[in-house]
């Protein structure tokens, strides 16, 4: 069992060195050689992870949680950072969700980066990521879990700025690292106020005494975490950076992005589920950002044009769903729909890159339509996600999200108040969604689709930045001369099939009343001895008009996008003409760009500048240097006019000296 | 004799090189006067040695002497070296390392 | 085999010496194998040294028996780390200054070895006027080296470098009169008079005393690092350097001020340093705000590195003054960790202007990364490491610096950790703007040669292998570390706990 966990993380790492140092020669054999080596290296890690989830099952219950210690990694002066993993049924999920979704987006990514002269460099990123993930997910204690919390920042910069000639894709990278390092930050000082009183990093050795931490301390510790959470989820305020990070290439968006690491943060509660049960302060906090991001991101995906951010504003408000889940008990039902939401965005963002590359790189959807006809297998694959994101039964979706809203409506209290929430997000999310899928699938084929319907591929003559015009810099640094769509490549094809599958019948583990239940009991061992988990139970009547609810809404919201975008074209304009306020707003994305620059980026550039212009010059180099040196050089001044150069003077002045000491001897006597 | 005569010789001799140092500017000039400062100080070592009866002050002296010597040598040499180079043969004029 | 710290003391200077009389091509060799040789020597010291034995491998010589100065050399663990990485970083900048070719090659060796011979003499004695002695040797190789080899117009770099010497030289006059004082207050109760740390520690010295003599000591290691607002020197200072000097200069010379700290001021003035605690930190906080906001500004290369490095030094100084044994262990640990990144960067700063037609603006670089790959992914990983990115060394440095902060006062440690965030946004932007983006107009990118692989990858390994296992530095240094906080009134160290 040791052996298979550290091998989970190994075999990631060294895909990512193997292409990272061999790519000269990996290339030379075959040029789709690094991806398979990619590819082959994440789909053993997940034959790995199932190994463990088997060993795992065979362990009685109360023994489900293995602690495996490499090394001392950081041991002085009553610190006590082991190199250390945590195996239990929480993090095995997490593992198996990871590399299951990667392997088959690294399996897409060997044919849509193909034409990408930085093939090896993507394929070793990309392993890297998932090592990194690999690391956040099986941490054992908090400096393991704040390292692999960085090198999924990392890596995620890295792939963002993958094109890194493209000014607006280093700028979004240096602008998600950024704002993910506060969360870093803020996961290191929550660590701090924990072990003050725990005295222990360990993640078992803090809970076990849990209820001994002192209140203050626990939930300023807590809303800490929950700000590095905030950053890597994409929470408001800290949502910022996931919009411009659909800069990177599509499958980067669809892993990074949507599947996996942006939803660390629900890992992190779910994992500090002891420290939250006793700071019902701090999970509270969390539970209303959730429903915050949920409802602005909605109303956000309800206008953005660019294909890509709609479906970043989707995943952004998703897994505020999570985020409200997990902070209010619902441990279960959020990292279900973790699950399922790592499939059903997954595909989306692989069949938008199939449109995408339709497109030959256009990603606005106001240049999009009617693409039903000229890519059948795409279009499935968006109604699949449509249906998921929307909830309709009985795809995934469906379960997953009535069962966080279910558990919700049972806690009573202020949680109606995210109960009812979440119903109208759902409201909007079904709207959004088929909004998307209407406009870039429906009405009259624009001219690339028509062309694909005649059997030709679009190819841009000159290829630009679909994000500023820009023309590229096409040496490098840019997405290939090449585009591919599922519909023309094998492994984008079974890729996206697999994850269409996943997403379909996904719900099927996780049916209430008792039918399978089957997450519920897998995780149990690692929920043990919650007060929610194990004291929370919504009554059947609840559940089932939760989902009764549910669906009507998600079919309610089909309906409104059918009516505006499909039946009345021009519905549209006019909502926009009448609350052109409102619109504005969401256009603008509620100006959080705008309040952060305002608030922070500039102050922040304004006192670089007087220090750089001013105060450098002034104090530092005027008065402090300038005074120190002034005094020395005035005081040598003055000796130095004694050396006047006359050879004659020097000797007067020594006869005179002689003279003057020996009338004083002779004085004496 | 009495050892005031030898000193009082010592000590014109002393004034006339010091005079001369402190009023020619010609480095050859004074270079000679440094002679004169020298030799007269000698004089007085000597005439001390032969007063106390031993060979201490002779030996000063000699050892004086060598040290004058080299002193010329180095000195002529840098005179020689000026002319060549066409500077000024002026102590007043070589001023180049004044503060 | 016993290991004789005045030889590896010698080795250098003698290298330099030796190339100095052999002079032309022959110099670099020599001057090579002498830091080499210091380098190997270092590496035995370090195979041989026993974690938790106290101080080893001592020279212990009266020197100067009339003021009881001792010829006092050893390696404990507070200067072990130190001392590898000076003969690490001046072996890689000598072989990467023999690659260039210099006018008068045996004079700039042999400065380059007295540097190197100074530098461990400054770390290794154990005696306070030696570590005076060599402390202030160690500025005047720099002062040739500049004043001689610079790149700058000859009237900009002698006023620089005039500036840089007098300002320095203020500082260490304040410690020469400060440990003259030290012994001789220490003699008073009748002792004979001694310089030695061992006569020192455990000192009789009034409060009073401690506090005007602490800050003397303070000033001239503040400066030497230089620290907020003691800087003053430095923009000039780096400007007028050939590259490997600055390099030597930024990776070695600032962790001898921050090694001062610990080995000298915290144990011979514990009450100081104590009533000082406050002003330290603060100072410690302003460098690294104020470093971080001016290496944000700044265009040149160079400054970007010299104002970077002027924060990390920022957070050593919080370490120290924490008077916490995590803070003083992480400080230690980051002191080891600056300069081993700090020196590689310098140096693909200097490949990339190399690049750019010779111009270490960063708005003249830009689209390097093509075409050299290698050093693309080298200038990444040591930006990386300078951003303190979790899961290196210098992560695990600033973890335990913060968490000693957060001890002693929380604010502070709130407050400092403003300046991790700043750190990723200035190590980001230099490698972006160098080696990302559009190709900037004068830029010819090509790959790193073999022997600049050989400066850089061996450093870069060291920085992997250090953040893969940062405890090996930290089992070594914990010893000496609780030691030298051992002498503080234990109302501090409760405190801290």
């Amino acid at each position: 069992m040791q052996t298979l966990a550290w091998l989970v993380l190994i075999l990631p790492l060294a895909g990512s060195l193997v292409s990272a140092l061999g790519f000269r020669a990996l290339v030379r054999v075959s040029p789709r050689l690094p991806g398979v080596v990619g590819t082959v290296a994440i789909a053993g890690a997940f034959a790995c992870s199932i190994g463990l989830l088997v060993k795992l099952q065979d362990l009685p219950a109360d023994g489900r949680q293995v602690v495996f210690s490499a090394w001392d990694y950081v041991v002085t002066g009553g610190v006590d950072a082991r190199l250390s993993i945590l195996v239990d049924p929480l993090s095995v999920f997490m593992a198996l969700v990871v590399t299951g979704v990667s392997m088959l987006i690294h399996l897409y990514s060997t044919t849509y980066l193909l034409s990408d002269r930085g093939y090896a460099r993507f394929f070793s990123y990309l392993n890297f990521f998932v090592f990194s993930m690999l690391v956040l997910v099986l941490a054992g204690n908090f400096v393991i879990l704040v390292a692999g919390w960085a090198f999924v920042g990392a890596a995620s910069y890295l792939l963002i700025s993958f094109w890194y000639r493209r000014t607006t894709a280093t700028s979004a990278g240096i602008k998600a690292f950024v704002i993910n390092v506060v969360g870093d930050v803020g996961i290191v000082l929550g660590t701090y106020f924990i072990f003050r009183h725990s005295h222990t990093l360990d993640f078992l050795g803090t809970f076990s005494q849990a209820d001994k931490l002192p209140q203050g301390s626990l939930t300023a510790g807590l809303i800490l975490l929950l700000v590095g959470a905030f950053a890597k989820s994409a929470q408001i305020p800290l949502h910022t950076w996931l919009p411009d990070a659909m800069e990177g290439p599509t499958p980067v968006s669809a892993l990074i992005h949507a599947a996996t690491m942006v939803t660390a943060g629900v890992y992190l509660i779910a994992r500090m589920w002891p420290l939250f049960e006793q700071a019902p302060g701090a999970a509270d906090v969390g539970s209303a950002i959730g429903l915050v991001t949920l409802l602005v991101a909605g109303t956000i995906g309800l206008v953005v044009t660019d294909l890509k951010r709609v479906i970043a504003y989707s995943t952004m408000s998703q897994i505020g769903y999570m985020i409200m889940a997990v902070s209010s008990g619902v441990y279960v039902g959020g990292l279900f729909h973790l699950m399922t939401h790592a499939f059903f965005k997954a595909l989306l963002f692989m069949a938008a890159g199939s449109i995408i590359g339709a497109m030959a790189g256009e990603q606005s959807l106001d240049r999009m339509g009617g693409f039903r006809r000229a890519m059948p297998f795409t279009f499935l694959c968006f109604v699949v996600g449509g249906l998921c994101l929307a909830g309709i039964p009985p795809f995934s979706g469906f379960f997953s999200k009535d069962e966080i809203l279910s558990f919700l409506g049972d806690r009573g209290g202020w949680y109606w108040a995210l109960y009812a929430g979440g119903y109208v997000g759902a409201l909007l999310t079904a709207v959004y969604t088929w909004r998307m899928i209407f406009r870039a699938f429906f009405g009259e084929p624009v001219p690339e689709a028509a062309e694909l319907e005649r059997g030709h591929l679009h190819h841009a003559e000159v290829h630009v930045n679909p994000a500023n015009g820009e023309v590229e810099d096409t040496d490098v640094g840019f997405p290939g001369p090449d585009h591919h769509i599922a519909e023309r490549s094998l492994p984008m094809k079974v890729a996206m099939g697999l994850l269409a599958i996943a997403a379909t019948v996904g719900g099927v583990l996780q049916i209430p009343f008792g039918a399978t239940d089957a997450v519920d009991r897998f995780l149990a061992p690692t929920f043990a001895g919650s007060r929610m988990f194990e004291g929370v139970h919504p009554s059947d009547g609840l559940t089932l008009a939760g989902m009764v609810l549910g669906a009507a809404i998600g079919l309610l919201g089909i309906a409104i996008a059918y009516h505006v975008w499909v039946r009345r074209p021009g519905t549209s304009a006019a909502i926009q003409a009448r609350f052109a306020g409102l619109h504005r707003l969401f256009v603008n994305k509620w100006y959080f760009d705008e309040a952060i620059d305002a608030l922070l980026v500039r102050p922040a550039a304004w006192l670089g500048r007087f220090f750089a212009q001013t105060f450098e010059r002034l104090v530092v180099d005027g008065t402090l240097v300038g005074g120190t040196t002034g005094v020395i050089s005035a005081a040598s001044a003055t000796v130095r006019r004694l050396q006047s150069g006359f050879v004659r003077a020097y000797a007067a002045l020594l006869l005179v000296g002689l003279v003057a000491v020996s009338l004083y001897f002779l004085l004496q006597t | 004799m009495d050892i005031g005569w030898y000193l009082a010789v010592s000590a014109i001799v002393f004034a006339i090189g010091a005079g001369g140092v402190l009023t020619r500017r010609n480095p050859l000039v004074t270079l000679l006067c440094l002679e004169l400062m020298l030799n007269a100080a000698n004089l007085a070592l000597i005439a001390f040695s032969r007063m106390h009866g031993n060979g201490d002050g002779q030996v000063f002296a000699i050892i004086v002497m060598v040290v004058a010597a080299c002193e010329v040598t180095v000195g002529l040499g840098v005179i020689v070296a000026m002319h060549r180079r066409r500077l000024p043969i002026d102590v007043d004029e070589l001023r180049e390392l004044h503060g | 085999m016993t290991v004789h710290l005045s030889i590896l003391l010698a080795l250098p200077a003698a290298g330099g010496a030796l190339g100095a009389l052999a002079g032309g091509r022959a110099a670099r060799w020599w001057g090579l194998a002498g830091s080499l040789l210091a380098l190997a020597y270092a590496i035995v010291a370090l195979v041989r040294f026993h974690a938790g034995d106290g101080q080893q491998f001592m020279t212990d010589d009266m020197w100067i028996s009339a003021i009881g100065v001792h010829w006092k050399l050893a390696i404990d663990g507070l200067n072990l780390g130190l001392v590898v990485l000076s003969t690490g970083i001046f072996s890689a900048c000598t072989l990467w200054a023999t690659s260039h070719d210099w006018d008068n090659p045996g004079l700039f060796y042999f400065w380059l070895g007295l540097a190197h011979s100074s530098v461990l003499g400054a770390l290794l004695a154990q005696d306070l006027l030696v570590f005076v002695i060599f402390f202030d040797l160690m500025l005047v190789p720099f002062l040739f080296l500049a004043g001689i080899w610079s790149p700058t117009p000859r009237a900009d770099r002698i006023r620089a470098i005039l500036k840089l010497f007098v300002y320095t030289l203020v500082g260490s006059l304040l410690m020469l009169a400060a440990a003259i004082a030290t012994a001789v207050l220490n003699a008073r109760g009748g002792n004979a008079i001694s310089f030695a740390f061992s006569d020192l520690s455990g000192t009789a010295l009034s409060k009073g005393s401690q506090e005007w003599i602490f800050l003397f000591f303070a000033a001239a290691f503040l400066i030497k690092m230089p620290a907020f607002p003691f800087h003053g020197w430095m923009p000039d200072g780096y400007v007028n350097m050939p590259m490997p000097v600055v390099a030597v200069f930024s990776a070695v010379l600032s962790k001898v001020a921050a090694y001062g700290f610990l080995q000298i001021a915290l144990p011979l003035f514990p009450q100081g340093s104590q009533h000082f605690q406050m002003l330290l930190l603060l100072i410690g906080l302003a460098s690294i705000l104020y470093g971080s906001a001016m290496a944000f500004t700044t265009t040149n290369t160079r400054l970007v590195l010299g104002y970077s490095s002027m924060a990390q030094l920022g957070f050593i100084v919080l370490g120290i003054f924490s008077l916490d044994a995590r803070g003083a262990q992480g400080a230690l640990l980051q002191a080891f960790n600056h300069g081993l990144v700090v020196a590689p960067a310098f140096f693909l700063v200097a490949l990339a202007a190399a690049r750019s037609g010779g111009s270490e603006d960063l708005r003249d670089m830009g689209g390097i990364a093509f075409r050299a790959p290698l050093m693309a992914t080298v200038f990444l990983i040591v930006a990386l490491a300078n951003l303190a990115m979790p899961g290196t060394s210098n992560f695990a440095g600033e973890f335990l610096i913060l968490l000693g902060v957060f001890k002693a006062k929380i604010a502070i440690a709130l407050i400092a950790s403003v300046g991790v965030v700043l750190a990723s946004a200035y190590s980001l932007r230099l490698l972006i703007r160098a080696m990302h983006n559009r190709v900037g107009p004068k830029v010819a990118s090509h790959e790193i040669s073999l022997r600049d692989g050989l400066v850089a990858v061996p450093l870069v390994l060291a920085i992997v292998a250090i953040a893969l296992y940062p405890q090996f530095a930290l089992h070594r240094s914990e010893p000496a570390v609780d030691g030298s906080l051992s002498t503080l009134p234990v109302a501090v160290a409760e405190a801290g706990r």
